[in-house]
């Protein structure tokens, strides 16, 4: 504003000064308007006989403290909680059995928030329920820290499943086409864009080492409704979208240790 | 003149186009975060809803990167509130095909009353860049024909199938 004159700079700031005055008389003013507007606003939703039952999908929310609490996790002492969990999901973190999750290099807070839902029973799983009943939040958060820890980089003497060669490689093009681009046409976005490694969305675990058999099996989960803790029907949403040949080629392809950021870390 | 109108301009929210008394207190603020666990945006309250006299209520979340419901069908000839709000970031979904749009605001919920005219399949794409996964990002509006909108039960909400 050097170009400007000391006469044209005290008018700029006199304009501001005013434009501030009447901005905050407006704001006041409206202020009442608004909260009368609010009393109209309530009759419609009132004359809404009645509301459906309400249906809590997860009684996890990602406020502040939620997010403080799972990213405090204490690795040591999840090192030594992770023995119960050794025998199904290995002791580096890999299963021996197709079925179980690799928990190997999982994110914290989507490791965290399904234990939550094991505990409450919001996500069904008679084995986990059990299991998760032991582990008050905090120590699942010590164990999510642990986990997320571990490295995922393959190792011989591991008597882990994954990775496990595609059945039907042509299928691969297909769940390159899911993963990388989605389907714009069907509302189908890529996988990476939530689950990494592009970009992520609060609670969407990686994929990238995630047993083949597993994947499949909770995409039909999701897409029968079976399993419904997604928050805001975000991954029931998508499923639904998946035929049974694309479910299985996303699995394979991931399971096959194929998709982006396997060999990453 | 130029400093009242300067001043009501301002009241308009950058990039958010709401008025700022949007952001200012009266009434209980949204949270962004716990949409599921209460309020009218849990899960079993969104898609079509019917008030008196036939009216028609629209309730919508947009979020990275779906539309839930991604699918909503409602009755042509008459008018539909739409209620809607975001649980990430902006996002902005317009009805292809018509003059119709609407900001999703995470914090704050966006409503407004159209009507359309003929029967048809709208598609909804999000117009606001809000991640990785905003170009996959679309829902489809489904405007048929009043007298084969079937009447909605008071608890009912109506939502549609994406083929």
């Amino acid at each position: 504003m050097s170009y400007l004159s000391p006469a044209a700079r005290l008018r700029i700031r006199v304009a501001g000064l005013g434009t501030l005055v009447v901005v905050f008389a407006i704001t006041v003013l409206s202020l009442g308007r608004h909260s009368s507007a609010q009393s109209k606003d309530a009759e419609p939703n009132s004359r809404l006989n009645s509301e459906p039952a309400v249906r809590i999908p997860s009684n996890v929310a990602w406020t502040e403290e939620t997010l403080t609490m799972v990213s405090s996790g204490d690795a040591f002492r999840g090192l030594l909680l992770a023995r119960r969990c050794n025998h199904c999901h290995g002791e580096e973190g890999f299963s021996s059995v197709p079925g179980f999750p690799n928990l190997a290099g999982q994110d914290r807070l989507s490791f965290w928030k399904q234990m939550q839902d094991f505990r409450s029973g919001k996500r069904a799983s008679p084995v986990m329920q059990g299991i998760a009943e032991g582990f008050p939040a905090r120590a699942s958060a010590d164990l999510a820290a642990y986990y997320a820890m571990l490295p995922t980089a393959s190792d011989p003497q591991d008597a882990r499943t994954f990775p496990q060669a595609m059945q039907d490689p042509s299928r691969a093009s297909i769940a390159i086409r899911l993963i990388v681009f989605g389907d714009g046409q069907r509302g189908i976005p890529p996988c990476q864009s939530c689950h990494g490694p592009v970009s992520y969305v609060k609670g969407a675990p990686p994929l990238a080492t995630q047993n083949g058999e597993y994947l499949e099996q909770q995409l039909e989960r999701f897409s029968s409704g079976y399993r419904a803790n997604d928050i805001n029907v975000r991954m029931r949403s998508i499923a639904r979208q998946l035929t049974a040949e694309e479910k299985t080629a996303v699995s394979e392809y991931y399971g096959a240790g194929l998709g982006p950021g396997a060999n990453s870390r | 003149m130029t400093l009242v109108a300067l001043a009501i301009l301002s009241t308009r929210y950058d990039m958010v186009d709401l008025p700022v008394w949007h952001f200012l207190g009266g009434g209980k603020a949204l949270d962004p975060a716990g949409l599921h666990l209460q309020g009218e945006f849990v899960e079993s309250n969104l898609g079509a809803a019917e008030g008196p006299a036939r009216s028609v209520t629209v309730r919508m979340i947009a979020q990275q990167f779906v539309f839930v419901p991604q699918c909503i069908a409602v009755p042509a000839g008459v008018p539909i509130t739409f209620r809607i709000t975001s649980a990430d970031v902006v996002h902005t979904l317009s009805f292809l095909g018509t003059d119709y749009g609407l900001k999703a605001v995470p914090g704050a919920v966006t409503e407004a009353t159209f009507t359309f005219a003929k029967a048809g399949e709208f598609k909804i794409p999000c117009h606001e860049f809000c991640g990785a996964g905003h170009y996959a990002m679309r829902g489809r509006l489904d405007v048929v024909p009043r007298d084969q909108f079937a009447s909605l039960l008071p608890g009912e909400r109506r939502t549609c199938e994406l083929p």
